[in-house]
This record gives C-alpha cells, structure tokens and sequence, in this order.
C-alpha cells in the first residue's frame, strides 16, 4: 500500500497539485459541512450514524481497492477508497459489501444478532421496517436486482484472528506515510497513537488492578469501557475524557484540537475496527465523544483562528429548535416500473435524484421518485447557547453562539441548563438568496457538537428540594449564585477556618452601626439559619428559620439594621407594616383620603419564600395582616382563600420585625407587651426580642458623625478592618445555608438539656412561693435553630458544645432586655408568654385579697354604696405595698365576676 | 500618489481601496502575508480619515444621518450618527482579505463582496462587532444636531454631478472601482423612502404600546472594526462616523420569500441581523468613533475657565428661572437646583454617596397641571435627555420598565428603564389612584425603587437577570411623600403665584452649559472642616434624636453639591450652614 499524498503544512496558497483533481478542500457548503468525501458512510458495517461531518476525510489512497479486493485482507483503511474522478457513489458501496462480508462469518447481519442464527438467509433488510438498516444489505435476492451485487464474490471466512495480531502494526506496514491534506497529520501515525492509547491508556488510580488482568482485551481504561459498552444495549458512544489523551500522548492531543475533523475520523475509523474484531457481529457504531479539553474558550473570546478547532466553552442553553430529521440516504422507486434503487448517499448536504431508472429493461426518463419511508434520516437539533452571568464584562450583554445537536445529543440540554460543550467551530458562508448564487462575504458561525455535560447537575442535587418548589425568582438567585461556587468556594472555606470568624461576621454585618454586637449576632444567626425538619411519620415539620423581633426607641438605627438585613438576604423583602397585605403576589395602591399619601400594600410574605421578610413598624400592622403572620411564623405557610378554593401558598421565611413602642418612647416600668401593643401570642412566636433603647451617648454619635464624614472624604485610615465585604458575606452566607446542615453532637444535645433544665429551674429559686416560668418549649426550638446557626458560620457540620453555649447565651441577651420582670430583675417568660409577670401577678393576687376583705369588713350587703377613692384610701392604710386606683379597679372587676360586689362608675355595692 | 484623488465624503470606499492596496504593496517586499498584517489592524485608512475630519474640518461637511436625512443620503457615502448603543449583537465574521487572481482585496467597510470571491484557501476570516444603535431616548429637540440646510443642498447636487462623473467611469475598464449599485441605490431610494415610512409608522405602534418614548424608530446597525472588546458598553452614547451602506440585492431577499429547503432549517441559527433587515435598519460601517458625553452636546461652550463670579452669576439667574417655574418658591428651587447638579460618585454599602433624588410634595391634580407642566418644560429645555413616567395604576400594570432578552429574536428589547447616562427621569405620582396593582405592577415598582436607591437597573435575560449600572436622576412629584418611591430628599412646594417663565435663547445656553460642566466638576475633599462637621452632626444628633445616617449623608451631599453649584470643587462652612438653613426651612413645611 502505498500513499501518494504527501505534503507537509503547506501555508494556505500553495496548492497541492493532486487537490484540484477533488472538487473540495476548504469550502463551506451551505447545509453539510462536509469535507471532501473519501472515507464513506455506506461502507460500514452497521447503521453508522455518525453525524457526518465526522466521516469525511482527505485521505487519498493509492490502488488499494484492487488489492483488497484480491486478498480479502481488511486494514483499519480498507474502506477508504480513492475519490479520485471516480462515481463516489459506486465504489464505496461496492467496498462496503466486500467489508462487510469480510468481518462478518455470515452472509446475513441482522440488527440482533443474539436472536438471529448467523445461517439465516437475510432477508430482514429488505423490509421498509429497518429502514435505518440500509447499509447491512448484502443479500442480492433480498434486494431486487441490483446490477451491482452481483459482483459480490463472498470470500470464505475472514481471518479474525490473523488481524488481531497484526492490527497495532498495521500503521507501521506502510512505508510511505499518508497524510491528510494540508496538514502535517501522518494517518498512519495518528491511527497508531490512537489505537495504541485506546488499547493502553490506564488511569493513573486503577493501573493496580488492571495490570492483573490477563485478557488483553481488557487491559486498558478504555478498553474496559468498549466491552461495557458492547455489553450494553443502547449504549453508541464511547466518552473520552482529553486529560486522559493528553497524559497519554501529547502530540496526539494537540492534533485532535488542531484537526478535529481528521483525527476524529481516524478515532472512528480505528474503533470501529476494533470493535469489529472484538465482536464482528456488533452492528452499532460507536462514536468517540471527547469531552473535558484542557482549556476551554470564553464565548466571547471565539475569533476566526478558532474556526474548525476543537473548542469547549461553558453557557447556558436558552433556545432549543425542533428537532429535524436530516435525509442521509435516499431510496428512489421509478412510478414505471417500480424498481426501487440503491440507497443514494447525502453527497455534500446534496441527494442525486437519478434521472432515468436503472434498471436495463425500463430506463424511464425522469421517472424516480423519493420513497419516504424508506429513507435514512439522522436527529438533528440547533440550540443556542448563551453566556453565563460570570463571563459578562460590565456593561456588557451576554454573547449567543448555536450549537449543532446530532442524534442522542439531541434534547440531551433543555433551556435553562447550564452546559459545557465540547464541539468543533465552524463557519458556513451566508447565500444571498435561494436564487442568488452570489455568497455573502458574511459567515455564520456555529459548533458542531461532540459532547455535552451539564455543569449544574452536581448542585441541583444538593438544594433539590429548594428548586422544585421555588417560584422563578428564586430560581435566578440560585443561578446566580452557581458562579461563586467554582471560584469562591476554596476562598470561603479558607475564610470559614478563621477562628475569628464569628467575630468577623458580626463586624461585617451593618458595619457603620455600631454597638448592638449582640443584636447582630442573633441577626447573623437569622441569615444563616437552623434546619428546617420534617418528621417523617406525622408528616408535621418543624421550622428552621430564627424570627427576630427588635424594640425599640425610635432613632436607634433599627430601620438601618433591617434595610442592611435585606440588602444580605437573597430574597429579602422590605416592607412597612403599614402596607403589609400577608397574601397576595398583588398589591394594592391605596391614598390616604386626608395627607394624599400613597401606600403600597404589598403581600411580603409569599414573596420572600426561603429569604428574610423584613417588616418595619410592625406595630403598625393592620389585625389582619397580624393574624396571618400567627401561620406564618410557625407553620411557613400562607392559606389564601380564593375563587372558592383556599390555598396553602408556602412561606418559608425568617420575619425579622421592628417595632416602635406606642407612647414613642419605651416606658421600662411596662412590660413589652404593653409597650407594643403587640399580641402574646404573636410575640411568642419570636425566637429573639431585643430592646433596643436609645441611651443618648455621644460616643456613638460621634462615630457616626465620623464614619459619615469620612465616606465623603474617603480617609483610609477610618475603615473598619477585617471585614467582609457585602458581596463576599453574601456569598459566604449562601453558601453555609444550601451545603451545611449541620447535626447535633451527643455532648452538644446533653449540655443542650442540661443548660435547658437550669434555666427552668431558675423559676423555682427557693423563697418565690409562686413558680416562675423561665423558658418554653419554644425556647429549646429556638435553641436548637440557634446553635445550628452558630455551626453553620464556621461551616461545621457538627453542632457543639460551644455553639450551645453561645446559643443560650444569645437567647438570654435577649431575654433579659425583653422579658425581664422590672420589679424582681428576673427572666419570666410569663412576660411575653401571658404579659403579665409572676411578680405582677402575685401582686395583683394580694391586692385583691385585701380588696375582698375590706369589702367583707367594710360593705352591707344591699347597704350604701361606697366610692372607690374612699376604698383606695383605706386599702393604703391598710396595705404596706403601694397600691394605684387602676389595681383596685382590676379587683374589684375580679370581685364584680365573682358576684361579690357590683362596680358601677365610681360606686361599689355589695350584693 | 499625492493627496487624495478620492473624494471622501462621497466614495470613502474608493481610499478604503487605495489605502489597502497601497498598503499591500508596501509590505509585498518583507514577504510577510498582507492578510496577516493587518488583520484586526487598521492600514491607514483611519489616519487618512482622521486627518480629513479634524484638521481639514471635513467633519462639519459630514451628514448626520437620521430618519429625515436617511431619505437623500446616498449609500457608500460618509455619514455621522449619533446614537446610544442599545444592544450588543455580538461579533461577524467575514471575508476580510481574499485573492482575486494575484491582487488582493479587501471587504473591510462592505456588506457584501462586489467580486466573486475565490475558494477558501485564498481568503482570510476578519471579524468586526455588531451593535444596534438608536438615537439617545428621551433626547429633547434642542440637544438633537442635524445636519445643516445648506450642506444638505450641496450634497443633492453633488449626487446628481457624481451621476455623470459615473457613466465615465463605467467604460472604464477597470470598472469595478465604483460601486454597480449605485445605479440601483438612487433609483431605489425612492421605494425605500415609501419602505421606511410605512416601516416607521408599524414600529411607532409597536413602541407605544411599551414604552412611552416619543422616539421615531429610527435605528442604525453599526458594524465596528478593530475594536477591543470593552470599547463601548451598554447605553452608552457614541458619535459614529461611517459608510453608510445600502444594498438593494439584498433587501429584496425578504426572509419569507425564501424557502429554499437548504436555508430553511439554518433559519433558526440566523444571526439576529435578519431581524433588522436592511431597508428599515440602515448599516453604518464605522471608521471612527468616540463616545459622547452631555457636554459634547453643548455646542459652542465658553471654552474659559468656569469663573467664579461668572458661575455665580448663571447660578442666580438659574435659581431664579427655576424658582419661577415652581411658582416662586426659592427653597423648592434650591433643592431642585441641587438635585439636578447631582450624580452618584460613590456606592458604599450603606449609602451612595452623590446622589440626590428628590421628591417635591405638595401637588394636587390642578396644581400639578399648571406646574408640573412648566417644570418638565423647564427641564426639558435645560438637560438634554428627559423623561416622564406618569405612575397611573395602569401604567404600571401594563408598561414594559425593564428591558428584557427576547430570546427568540435573539435582541434586546428596550424598556423604558434602559436609558443613557445622565438622564433625568420625572415621575408623577399626582396621576396615581387607589387601584390594585398586579404582579407586573409590583415588579415594575421594585423595578424604580430599585434604580432610585441603588442607581441599577435589573435586566431579564429569561434565565437569569443581569444588573446594569445607570446614572439617572429621579425627581418625583405627587401630592404628598411618596411612600412607594422614597427620596433622598421631600420638599413640599409652595407656590405663591402663578407667573409666565420666559428665558432667552442666550440664557438657556449658558444654563445648559452650566448645569452640565458643574456636573462634571471633579470633587475634591478639605479635611480641614472634618472636625466642624463631626462636632455639627453630633450636636444636632443630641438635639434630634430621630437623625439617621441616611439624614447626615443626605447633608453632605447636599453640602457638596452646593459648594459645586458655585463652582467651587470643596465645600467650605458657609456652604454647610447653607445646607442647614435649606433643611431647616424645609422641615418647617413639612
């Protein structure tokens, strides 16, 4: 065999001379961006449904066909014919049949071998039914006359065995290297290296064991993964990943990448062969798929030295066409006679339509007509690819590039998806019209796609359960934040070791606010969140979210602190209690009648799903709004009732609340509950109440005052240090609460009961005759989410001891602003669970019992009434304790229930 | 060769031709490939042009093309456009150098190859970048430059001169060195004219029913070369001077005409080009480009230095005219000046620092028709891109504020948010009523909330949403504080009388003129009165418990834009206690 193309590199104007002879080289033919066709479909054993522009390969061969032809012997190239000026469609099909019987001990192929005794006449291909079949045809009774199988002298069984021997050393048999044209690509050395790293490449982890195995066939990675594939029915494409050829044989990678077109050819080529000689009955082909190249191109850094390269660039799918059956093989029937033809093969995205029929004894003029059904068509899908976010430069739009998609790649991406394609670039010149035959100097550019890999599927998996059911939005904020993860990640886990890293956080969190570092700790504990549980059985879940009420002077920067609270939260919602609906993806615009302020009520909660819901003046809520908010905090859920049907909208928020105290200013004599005028049973819903009261302190100011200032004057030197910056927070915050879900520890969950226990406890200090309640069971939920919090900071996915005791340190900060008795200095969560103290309420019980015996001693029944004053007058004589008209009036109606006296205005009578 | 035998204004393509060849044959000797050379360069041409616009003060002779001017401007000549980048349409390639038998040309500045071009082997792919282009939106008439009458008169002769000059050139032998198409282009303009106006009126209903722009849908594709990548951003807005090119072959192959099965299925991989055709979407292929600031819009500025005692002249008589407008109300009209000096500078996390969005309360429906009318006149004739959103339930419901990706088209359609830098937006919420909003309404309101405190703006890319930086300044009127859009700055205005605002021509220059040169006035810092300030904000903190960081921020930046107003880089105590007599009176009113 000997070659007789031979020219190295030869810069784009010298010509080899044997070119002009093939009417091809580099053209870009409107639909099928083929290269000149040497290396046929046709002639492959089996339903060869490689896309085609991967078939055709400038390889020109010497008088090989006679050769074969005499000594039956099959070369990895035996297929290739010369085009020469030869009929293109002839001689391949005449190869082909030769090939095929040549690998095939039997005459007949069918499609299953298993199922099929190799004896069996074939007839199975002349059905319309395996139309996707055509090439296995090689019965000449099965196909109705043709002139050209008669031809076919079946040669007696291939020699197997003898090819497997001498396969690797095939390349080197030939003494004249035969390279593709124009290029410096040796197919023989190629088809070595190829067949060699398919045959040999071990990974570096499993070489161990492989080197055990004994069988030559399944020595190799790549070996291994033919034979499953074999095995595997469906299965038509072997995937190789570049890194892999690249440690195997550098050379070999560089010329893939330069010259997909021809080396993916020759990958093909010797696959095939291989597979033909592990198994000669398997009829699929396998396509190489090659995929995770060493670098991968930015979209917008496509440029046309890249054009017919091998490029791997990453996007998101946003546009998918149908799918398009392309013709590859034509069967013609003449309306005369009804001779069917031969299949005709797409010749350069061209069917020859045969003018007159073939056969010798009708010869009608222009009688042939396509046969529909009995053609070969090939799935074919253009999808458009867009740049992510991340490669955007600012002020930019994001760049599109179309893909082509061929047989299973097809759909293999739905819009939305994030994908990384591996895919040769190409560029097709644009025809004026269909009439025109002059060609625009514009290409359109595409990439032919080789392999396709979902770059996001890693992480869906992770937050599914937050995909499925978030609305839209959502869904952006996610996309969003994928970016972070291929970059950031190693930087935030580095930030995460910190052990100062808590500290840190609280410092970056509304940074020119200052004090409040424990409010903010409880807000960081609220970004990041406890784990939400759902208990399997009883289908009840409990909540993972921390909600957080602030109380506080006005003027104290808690508007600041929430307005900073939603700017961190990714699906924040700032809201004035004013205009707060609760429901509704709607809103309402109202005008108030007498100030002609406009007021938009807007339904907060369904919108801040799995974000922070920040609600200013919440004291200000409408009732109704309120009411929806006892659902809200501890079932996450929203009833909307509508049109007849009530629906249960989900509402996985953290409420982070602030409210002003009604007289303006915080009264400390009252309790919460009568400073706000806020329900107990709503208050108790939240795990955290902060006080924050203004203790007019120049020191702050000033700090403000200067921090202010120094925004303007940009001094350097006044910036707070070790901080996070917004974004990073934001990232870090993100990052903890979708991949750390942190777990209790067994010591964690016995300091947790014990600290739990002492705190109760607490209530019961000997001397208190009345038991004070400490803390609830919602305050060991609140426990829980908080210490979960505080792991999820430093990233960790175990909660500890320290996290506890952090947790209830928190939660007594809290406390003790909010729910601490002013008369007795200590925590009774009466306060906000009833808001009324114990002390308050022993003290009301004396009161009325020295109510009720002044009115025994002093009342007739039916006799004069007596004026409250007097009564309050003596109960101050009597009592040591200072004792307020409103306390006798809340006696007296407790006697008045009793049915002891009547209180009428100012006046008592006993009854 | 000598000086320049090709007229540029009428056949630029004749010294893009020269210039090339000229080049070729300059670096034949060092045996280099010319098509390597000067790919993704510039051969000279731009030289030859550059020198021709600027210092032979050819650019005045250039016309600007736009929709009126679009009707007698020939194809192949020099054009000017000014217009905002719109949308990117990312890169072409093309056939930029091929061999025609063993000379080779170059496609460079064309749309379409005039010769046959040869196999591959022989051409080499150049690449340029698309853009959509559009005249600024909300460009008022004064800051719109068109071509000069009398330029116009001579390029129509011209044309007709050049008809004869043709016909000799067509015996040429060497005929190709014009263009076959011209013939055709004068001919057809006609039928463009007909083409475009039907055209302009489709797009004018189509537009309406979006954005309330009273845009003519005029709109250029600029095809720019050799250009690094970050250029030109998003909304910028750009001076292009170019070829305009106008192809008559290729306009008759309308899309829906062409089923030819080949091209049918690849319909789906179109570049978005196809949805511009040609014939209502005119092609620029630019030469020269430089991007446009407001003051590139003011012509003929007093070049001097901005004087102080000059400044403060304009300033007063500004106040004045702004002050009459609100019905003679000063304080209304210093805040009011203040807010259009404003800019955003810094962003910080907690504030931005720079702007100032104001708020003037105090309208009801009638006074708001008698004012609100003479102030967006008064700002309409002041700043050269303006305007109004009247906020009505259903207007917000209904109007299309973001611009979004249509990803079928593969463009970017504009909403009303997209605008150029330096805009002013009024939005009037006296026309707003008690009505329920839907979620396209809520979306749009988060839309402008979202641009008035943060200056972005989000754009919907269907899969994900980008964030675009715009610099606009907001200016809401209504009846009382908005509580939908809040405002750096509320001032109720109090009118006293209602009184005729007049301004010369001279006068409303030398306010445009200042309004954007004080705009522009880089600020700078005097830490010298750091301490005062300090000592000033906690002393009023003490008196005001209510003071936020919002309010002290809001003081400063008043503080600065007042010492800007005056010319002045620094603010200095009397412009504090400016600011603080302003605020004082101010919450009086309120």
């Amino acid at each position: 065999m000997t070659g007789y193309l031979q020219c190295g590199r030869s810069s784009g104007n010298a010509l080899p001379q044997l070119a002009s002879s093939r009417e091809i080289s580099l053209h870009f033919p409107p639909i099928l961006p083929l290269f000149s066709l040497t290396l046929l479909v046709a002639s492959f054993p089996a339903n060869f449904s490689r896309p085609p522009f991967l078939l055709p390969l400038n390889l020109t061969w010497s008088d090989e066909q006679s050769a074969m032809a005499s000594n039956g012997h099959s070369s990895p190239f035996g297929q290739a014919t010369p085009n020469g000026n030869s009929n293109s469609s002839q001689t391949p099909r005449r190869s082909s049949r030769r090939r095929t019987n040549n690998s095939n001990s039997s005459p007949a192929s069918s499609p299953f071998p298993l199922e099929t005794p190799p004896s069996r006449p074939a007839g199975v291909a002349s059905t319309p039914t395996t139309s996707r079949r055509r090439g296995t045809r090689h019965n000449p009774n099965a196909t109705p006359s043709t002139p050209l199988s008669t031809d076919d002298a079946v040669p007696p069984y291939s020699s197997d065995r003898d090819e497997n021997d001498n396969m690797e050393t095939d390349g080197q048999d030939d003494t004249t290297p035969v390279f593709v044209w124009g290029t410096n690509i040796s197919v023989q050395e190629v088809n070595g290296a190829i067949l060699r790293f398919l045959r040999h490449f071990r990974d570096a982890r499993s070489a161990s064991e492989s080197s055990e195995a004994a069988d030559l066939m399944s020595e190799g990675k790549y070996m291994r993964v033919v034979h499953r594939i074999m095995e595997l029915e469906g299965a038509e494409s072997l995937d190789i990943d570049a890194h892999d050829v690249f440690e195997y044989d550098p050379d070999l990678y560089n010329k893939m990448v330069r010259y997909p077109l021809e080396v993916l050819a020759i990958f093909d080529i010797v696959l095939m062969d291989l597979v033909a000689r592990i198994d000669p009955l398997f009829e699929k082909h396998i396509q190489t798929r090659i995929h995770n190249l060493k670098s991968s191109v930015c979209m917008r850094n496509l440029n046309p030295s890249d054009i017919e390269k091998m490029v791997s660039i990453k996007g998101m799918i946003i546009r998918c066409s149908s799918i398009i059956p392309e013709l590859k093989e034509a069967i013609f029937r003449c309306l005369v006679c009804g001779f069917y033809s031969d299949p005709v093969l797409v010749d350069r995205g061209r069917i020859n339509e045969p003018t007159r029929c073939l056969r010798e004894e009708c010869k009608a003029m222009n009688s042939m007509s396509l046969v529909h059904n009995r053609c070969r068509f090939a799935d074919k899908q253009i999808v458009k690819l867009q740049e992510t976010p991340d490669e955007i430069p600012e002020g930019g739009t994001p760049h599109t590039v179309s893909v082509l998609m061929h047989d299973k790649l097809v759909d293999a991406g739905k819009p939305g998806d994030r994908v990384e394609i591996t895919g040769i670039y190409r560029a097709m010149s644009v025809r004026v019209g269909p009439s025109q035959r002059t060609v625009k100097s514009i290409f359109k550019t595409y990439i032919d796609c080789l392999h396709l890999k979902k770059t996001d599927k890693s992480r869906l998996q992770i937050d599914d359960s937050v995909n499925h059911d978030a609305n839209n939005n959502a869904a952006n904020h996610e996309e969003d934040d994928a970016s972070l993860y291929h970059d950031k990640i190693e930087k935030l886990k580095e930030l995460s070791k910190l052990p100062d890293i808590y500290d840190r956080l609280t410092r970056s969190l509304a940074p020119n606010i200052w004090e409040l570092d424990d409010v903010k700790r409880g807000l960081l504990c609220q970004l990041f969140g406890g784990n939400a549980l759902k208990l399997g059985s009883s289908g009840a879940s409990l909540r993972g979210d921390i909600n957080i009420l602030l109380v506080g002077d006005p003027g104290t920067s808690k508007s600041q602190l929430l307005q900073y609270m939603h700017k961190l939260s990714p699906r924040g919602i700032y809201t004035s209690g004013r205009g707060s609906s609760a429901v509704g993806l709607t809103a309402y615009v109202t005008k108030d009648p007498e100030t002609g302020e406009t007021v938009l009520e807007s339904g907060a909660l369904v919108l801040s799903d799995r974000g922070v819901c920040c609600i200013d003046e919440f004291d200000k809520m409408s009732d109704n709004a309120r009411s929806m908010l006892h659902e809200v905090m501890e079932q996450q859920t929203v009833s909307i009732a509508k049109a007849g049907i009530i629906a249960s909208l989900n509402a996985r928020t953290s409420v982070l609340a602030c409210a002003n105290p009604s007289e303006s200013r915080y009264n400390p004599r009252l309790s919460v509950i009568d400073n706000i005028h806020l329900p107990p049973t709503l208050l108790s819903r939240f795990d955290l109440i902060y006080l924050i009261l203004d203790k007019a302190d120049e020191q702050t100011d000033r700090r403000l005052a200067k921090h202010i200032v120094s925004l303007f004057f940009q001094n350097p030197d006044n910036s707070v240090h070790e901080v996070l910056d917004l974004t990073t927070l934001v990232a870090y915050i993100s990052y903890a609460k979708k991949h750390i879900h942190p777990v209790l520890s067994d010591e964690a969950a016995e300091e947790l009961t014990r600290q739990y226990v002492q705190m109760r406890q607490r209530g019961n200090t000997p001397g208190s005759r009345k038991k004070v309640i400490t803390a609830t069971a919602r305050q060991i939920e609140s426990l829980i989410r908080l210490s979960e919090a505080l792991a999820r900071m430093r990233f960790s996915q175990v909660v500890e001891v320290g996290d506890v005791a952090e947790a209830f340190r928190l939660l007594e900060v809290a406390l003790q602003q909010s729910a601490t008795d002013h008369s007795t200095g200590t925590i009774d969560m009466d306060l906000i669970m009833t808001g009324i103290s114990a002390s308050e309420r022993t003290r009301r019980e004396n009161i009325l019992a020295a109510t009720r015996n002044l009115v025994m001693e002093k009342l007739v029944t039916g006799g004069p009434a007596v004026r409250a004053l007097e009564l309050l007058e003596e109960l101050k004589k009597q009592s040591s304790m200072e004792v307020h008209l409103s306390d006798l009036k809340i006696a007296l109606s407790t006697l008045t229930s009793e049915g002891l006296v009547v209180f009428h205005g100012d006046t008592i009578k006993r009854i | 060769m000598g000086g320049p035998q090709y007229d540029l204004l009428m056949n630029p393509l004749g010294a893009v031709r020269q210039t090339f060849e000229k080049a070729v044959a300059s670096s034949q000797p060092s045996g280099l490939d010319p098509t390597a050379l000067y790919r993704g360069k510039d051969w000279g041409i731009v030289d030859v042009l550059n020198q021709f616009l600027f210092s032979q003060g050819g650019l005045a002779q250039v016309p600007i093309l736009d929709a009126s001017s679009l009707k007698w401007i020939k194809p192949n000549t020099l054009v000017r456009f000014r217009g905002m980048v719109q949308d990117m349409l990312g890169n072409e390639f093309y056939i930029g150098a091929f061999k025609d038998g063993c000379t080779w040309r170059t496609n460079k500045f064309l749309d379409f190859s005039p010769f046959s071009v040869p196999p591959v082997s022989e051409t080499t792919l150049w690449e340029r970048r698309l853009f959509h282009c559009v005249p600024v939106p909300g460009q008022n008439s004064w800051a719109i430059e068109s071509t000069p009458y009398p330029l116009k008169i001579n390029i129509s002769n011209e044309m007709t001169c050049q008809h004869g000059e043709k016909r000799r050139r067509d015996d040429d032998p060497d005929g190709i060195s014009d263009f076959d198409c011209c013939d055709e282009g004068s001919s057809s303009s006609n039928k463009k004219q007909k083409d475009c106006g039907s055209a302009s009126h489709h797009k004018i209903a189509e537009i309406t029913n979006g954005s309330s722009f009273p845009t003519n849908s005029f709109s250029c594709l600029v095809k720019v070369y050799d250009m690094p990548e970050s250029q030109f951003k998003l909304n910028e807005v750009v001076e292009f001077i170019g070829i305009y090119t106008f192809d008559p072959e290729l306009t008759t192959s309308d899309r829906s005409d062409n089923v030819d099965d080949d091209m049918s299925m690849f319909d789906f991989m179109d570049d978005v080009a196809t949805h511009l055709p040609p014939s209502k979407v005119p092609r620029i292929h630019c030469l020269v480009s430089q991007k446009l600031s407001t003051q590139d819009l003011i012509s003929n500025s007093p070049a001097c230095e901005p004087l102080p005692n000059v400044i403060r002249g304009i300033r007063d008589s500004l106040v004045s005219y702004l002050s009459c407008t609100l019905g003679n109300d000063v304080i209304a009209a210093q805040c009011l000046l203040l807010h259009l000096l404003s800019k955003l500078r810094v962003k910080s996390d907690v504030a931005s620092v720079g702007q100032l969005s104001l708020n003037l309360t105090g309208f009801t429906q009638e006074s708001a028709s008698i004012f609100g009318k003479q102030l967006n006149n008064a700002i309409k004739t002041l700043l050269p891109y303006s305007h109004t959103i009247p906020l009505t339930i259903e207007y917000l419901n209904t109007a299309m504020l973001q611009p979004k990706k249509d990803n079928e088209s593969g463009r970017l359609l504009m909403g009303a948010l997209q605008l150029a830098s330096g805009t002013h937006l009024t939005l009037d919420e006296t026309v707003m009523q008690s009505g329920t909003l839907n979620s396209k309404g809520v979306e749009n309101v988060l839309l402008l909330k979202h641009l008035m405190e943060h200056q972005i703006v989000e754009y919907d890319f269907q899969f994900y949403k980008l964030e675009m930086a715009t610099e606009v300044q907001c200016l809401i009127i209504s009846e009382a504080k908005s509580n939908i859009l809040p405002a750096d700055l509320v001032v109720p205005v109090c009118p006293s009388a209602v009184a005729p605002v007049s301004a010369s021509e001279e006068q409303l220059h030398a306010w445009r003129w200042y309004l954007t040169t004080v705009r522009s006035l880089p600020y700078s810092t005097d830490t010298s009165i750091c301490e005062m300030l300090q000592n000033e904000m906690v002393e009023a903190m003490r008196k005001d418990r209510s003071l936020g960081c919002s309010d002290l921020s809001r003081w400063m930046t008043m503080a600065q834009l007042m010492a800007a107003s005056f010319g002045e880089k620094s603010f200095s105590v009397e412009h504090w206690q400016m600011v603080k007599e302003i605020e004082r009176l101010r919450k009086e009113r309120l």
